[in-house]
């Protein structure tokens, strides 16, 4: 099979005959090798869950970030290549933050993700007056969590720079499992509480590992109460690790 | 290395221009002097001109730049005429483009030194424009509009003749009005001379009529000393 | 701002020549806007100057913008024309990434990063900005050329801003007055007509023609009436 493909592995930005770019297919195939991801979209906000892989016994699970605060009302779980979602998320705050100063409001999630996408095709050869950025595509699939005027909502990116807005999305290597467990379990009256203990459920089948308050993370975001230039409360948090064991106890 | 240089004051110059509504479209008049500061140095420059066919402009100011100028203009009419998609260069939008034109040179510290009034059909729809622009960018619409001394001199009987009767004023009396105010200039503005040109944008096209001679009364002069009296 | 320099040459008298540039000229005119439960009345004059000549008596310099909201300007007429034509370019811009029309709050903010980003050669421009916020009430924000700006229940900037400020102070504000009258859209309209008239007596920089436009729910009336024209 690489046989055939290898003359149009060397572009990143070539077409293919059959019309497909090769390193952008690879990159999405690196996100499976990632950690699972998994978020899922409520009417009280949105649950992002993940699960943290450690290599040794002797890591330091606090040290692995897997879930990043972009701003306040927004947050982000990633799956693949670590160091390349710094780029991204970095992009993403200094956009949110950029909006703020300039329109005094909290930017929307969509328009949040559409900025991390437009980083997302800038490599390979530059191309007019764009400057390329990157050598090759990044190996990462993010799930944006958010809350605006338009209420909870969670988008998923993939290193294509497609993004689509889902219900509830898994990413990573059990994501195909997770995915059809999540098609089975979602539905729209879903709670905010209920959704925490659905991620875990979903992430303890495809996890290798058994899992513990150590070994996942999970993230909320809910709407904000306060006026954000005052003590808010809501928007992005991670939950503590007696909260999260809480909602280990509730797996029946 | 030099220090970039800037104009930055004019040097071959025209007078005043005056340009006003009339009933059947716009109206403009200018002498035809191009001054070297206070020497009448070219006294046959024309500073009316014909952009496409439906504007006309008076130009006063820095002849070179104003050259310059119409040099640009020629240049996006061609342009425009050979895209052939159908638009076409109307006044209003002859207007806009100096006033972006001389606003952007102005924000450079690089101005082209010209105040200039644009006239003629306003766009597609019809419809008169009579328009002012200037070296700092400054736009504006009026029923009559003086560059120059002419603001201070011209402008008065400009808006007595013209205010109010946009709609009926004749060719007859326009014509008249502009001649009767550049005489005026001729007598008090020291850069101005008694060869002047009138252009006009009508339902019949654009006319710029030749240099002409304006007829001036000196007889009084005769009694005034240091002109003809001798005690 | 004009400046004067001495000729060199080698003429016996020296006359004072007007030489250096400046990009800057002011073309005067008043501008108000008063903020009420749920409307809002922005207004201003129509007559461009320069110096003591009347360039044009209807140069308008309230712009009604795409996005729902007024901005009043005040100050070199080119610098207004150019930052309004911006902003309606950043408005669409704005529409085309976030899918919403800009709030009249965002524009607020935007405005003042907008004329901060030009601290080193300012737009010459006051503005006063009105419209309605996200709740449907009035609001009116005012600035000076460099950025700085203020939420406010109403103000007056521009050549008879002096004027008319304090006046609106007493009638829009009721200090030291007893008795509050309610502030109705009709009570509004016929304050911003008496300022203007009054202000027309005293500053030769404003006259011509009022233009107001009155923001409600329903939508933006604009209207006009005349001033004095001497």
């Amino acid at each position: 099979m690489f046989l055939t493909r290898s003359e149009y592995d060397r572009g990143v930005n070539t077409f293919s005959p059959e019309g497909r770019l090769f390193q952008v297919e690879y990159a999405i195939e690196a996100i499976k090798l990632g950690s699972t991801a998994v978020g899922i979209q409520t009417s009280q906000g949105v649950v992002l869950a993940v699960e943290k892989r450690a290599t040794s016994t002797l890591l330091e699970p606090s040290s692995i970030e897997k879930i990043l605060e972009i701003d306040a009302h927004l947050g982000c779980a990633m799956s693949g290549l670590t160091a390349d979602s710094r780029t991204m998320i970095d992009h993403a705050r200094v956009e949110a933050q950029n909006h703020w100063f300039t329109y005094n409001e909290r930017i929307k999630v969509e328009s949040v993700t559409q900025a991390v996408c437009d980083l997302a095709l800038r490599f390979g050869e530059s191309a007019n007056s764009e400057e390329a950025l990157m050598s090759r595509p990044f190996g990462v699939a993010l799930l944006i969590a958010g809350i605006d005027e338009k209420g909870p909502q969670l988008f998923h990116t993939d290193p294509s720079g497609t993004f689509m807005r889902y219900d509830a999305k898994a990413i990573g290597s059990g994501s195909e499992g997770a995915q059809s467990e999540l098609q089975e379990q979602y539905h729209k009256s879903l709670t905010l509480e209920e959704a925490k203990v659905l991620s875990l459920k979903v992430l303890k089948q495809v996890m290798e590992e058994k899992l513990s308050s150590t070994n996942v993370q999970i993230a909320v975001v809910v709407p904000i109460t306060d006026d954000f230039t005052n003590k808010k409360k809501g928007g992005f948090s991670f939950l503590t690790e007696a909260e999260c064991q809480a909602v280990i106890d509730q797996l029946a | 290395m030099e220090p970039a240089t800037r104009t930055q004051n004019p040097v071959v110059t025209g007078t005043s221009v005056l340009g006003i509504k009339y009933k059947d479209g716009i109206m403009l008049a200018a002498d035809t002097l191009a001054s070297y500061g206070s020497l009448a140095r070219f006294r046959d420059v024309e500073r009316l001109i014909k952009v496409g066919n439906t504007t006309i402009i008076g130009a006063s100011g820095d002849i070179s730049d104003f050259q310059y100028i119409t040099h640009l203009l020629e240049k996006i009419l061609i342009k425009e005429s050979n895209t052939e998609d159908g638009h076409q260069l109307y006044a209003r939008h002859i207007h806009e483009y100096l006033g972006r034109l001389m606003y952007g040179r102005r924000s450079k510290h690089n101005p082209l030194w010209n105040s200039m009034v644009v006239g003629g059909i306003r766009d597609g729809e019809g419809g008169t424009f009579l328009g002012f622009v200037d070296l700092q960018g400054t736009t504006y619409e009026a029923p009559t509009i003086a560059t120059g001394y002419g603001a201070y001199i011209a402008q008065p009987i400009l808006r007595k003749a013209v205010e109010g009767r946009e709609d009926t004023l004749t060719e007859e009396e326009a014509e008249k009005v502009l001649e009767d105010c550049m005489r005026v200039l001729f007598y008090r503005d020291a850069r101005s001379i008694n060869k002047i040109q009138i252009a006009k944008v009508n339902a019949s096209g654009i006319s710029i009529s030749d240099p002409r001679f304006l007829d001036t009364e000196w007889a009084f002069a005769e009694g005034i000393r240091g002109y003809g009296a001798t005690d | 701002m004009q400046m004067y320099e001495e000729q060199k040459s080698s003429c016996p008298v020296k006359v004072p020549v007007e030489c250096r540039f400046s990009p800057y000229t002011d073309n005067g005119g008043t501008t108000l806007a008063i903020a009420g439960d749920d409307f809002c009345v922005i207004a201003g004059d129509t007559r461009q100057s320069e110096g003591y000549s009347i360039n044009s008596r209807y140069a308008p310099k309230v712009y009604q913008l795409s996005n729902g909201s007024v901005l009043a300007t005040g100050g070199m007429y080119a610098d207004g024309v150019t930052l309004v034509k911006m902003i309606e370019q950043r408005l669409e811009w704005y529409r085309h990434a976030h899918d919403k029309q800009m709030s009249s709050g965002a524009l607020a903010q935007m405005l003042s990063t907008i004329l901060y980003h030009k601290r080193m050669f300012p737009y010459y421009v006051w503005n006063t900005l009105g419209g309605l916020d996200e709740d449907g009430k009035g609001a009116v924000y005012s600035y000076d050329p460099v950025g700085s700006y203020e939420k406010q229940k109403w103000n007056c900037s521009g050549s008879a801003g002096h004027l008319i400020q304090p006046f609106l102070d007493n009638q829009i504000g009721f200090t030291h007055q007893k008795e509050k009258a309610p502030l109705t859209l009709e009570r509004v309209v016929q304050v911003t007509k008496d300022a203007f008239t009054s202000a027309t007596e005293r500053d030769i920089y404003t006259g011509d023609n009022l233009e107001m436009f009155l923001v409600t729910q329903n939508g933006i009336e604009k209207t006009r009436v005349e001033l004095k024209k001497d």
